[in-house]
């Protein structure tokens, strides 16, 4: 698959991925706004807004103004990953 | 009597195909809300409607044709969802956009007499080659063997619309083969899909994690 442009919900995957990464992985207090900007790569206002989307959604939630996955989120993910798989079949993205 | 016999089950193989990964597409846009997702359970219903209008066809008598022929529209509008998608993607070396346009626009020229029933086979035979190379050029990045498969199975898919759209020209003389054609098609299609659908993509169904979004 050619680097090109991400999709939105490639975005949100990256955003959701970092979080999990930050809550599970050693980092038990979870994601700040600057890892997920870091790791997402996308800018700050952005970001807001997506990640504001995430928390009403119940995917993300705040925890001490860091960001946290939930296990809707990791079920999330765990979908993407499957649904993915299943676009690049057809040689489309997500 | 002999044609329906062995038409029948073909389409009905093709309809349940096309409706199985049209249903499994449609599971993954519910859950992570994505176009292509959707488009592709656009064009899956739609070729699977098209199925069924051409089996209906089969037992319509006087209405025949023109059952196979809605039939027919459908499913090309089925492979233009496809093709969208596929046209939608900025490969690094992609030509421009109209470059699409431009074989529909000669398809008008090269087709014989006045036929619809040609005409859509021919527009569904432009828009299934282009998928096709499109899919192959994804293979060609990716090297994913299920690519490699939905990709043939596409081409086997134009292969036979050009075998029914000489039937015009010579009439009933590879009309089974390419039913058969089409059928091994999707069936090249649903291999790689029955890893996801048939595995677990099933059985999210009813899960709307990503709704909202």
């Amino acid at each position: 698959m050619a680097a090109g442009y991400r999709t939105h919900v490639s975005i949100i995957a990256d955003i959701l991925s970092t979080a999990r990464q930050y809550s599970y992985e050693g980092y038990e207090s979870g994601a700040t706004v600057t890892h997920l900007i870091r790791k997402a790569n996308v800018p700050h206002q952005r970001l807001s807004s997506m990640v504001s989307t995430l928390t009403q959604s119940g995917l993300l939630y705040e925890d001490s103004a860091k960001y946290k996955i939930s296990e809707k989120g990791i079920e999330f993910l765990k979908a993407y990953s499957e649904f993915k798989g299943f676009a690049e079949t057809f040689g489309l993205r997500v | 009597m002999v044609e329906i016999l062995f038409e029948l089950p073909m389409n009905l193989l093709g309809l349940g195909i096309s409706a199985f990964i049209g249903r499994f597409a449609y599971s993954g846009y519910s859950t992570v809300a994505s176009p292509n997702l959707l488009r592709l359970t656009f064009a899956f219903a739609s070729i699977s409607l098209g199925f069924a209008l051409i089996a209906g066809g089969l037992f319509a008598g006087s209405y025949s044709q023109v059952l196979t022929t809605a039939g027919l529209a459908a499913q090309a509008l089925g492979y233009f969802f496809i093709a969208f998608s596929h046209s939608l993607k900025s490969f690094d070396l992609a030509p421009p956009k109209y470059f699409l346009l431009l074989p529909l626009a000669v398809t008008g020229f090269v087709i014989p007499g006045n036929s619809i029933e040609h005409l859509v086979r021919s527009i569904s035979f432009i828009l299934l080659v282009y998928v096709s190379i499109e899919t192959m050029a994804s293979y060609m990045q990716s090297r994913k063997s299920s690519t490699l498969m939905i990709g043939s199975g596409l081409g086997m898919l134009a292969g036979a619309e050009l075998m029914s759209w000489y039937e015009f020209i010579y009439p009933y003389s590879f009309y089974i083969a390419a039913l058969l054609i089409k059928v091994a098609g999707f069936g090249l299609i649903f291999i790689p899909f029955s890893k996801f659908g048939l595995a677990s993509g099933l059985g999210r169904m009813n899960s709307q994690v990503g709704s909202g979004l």
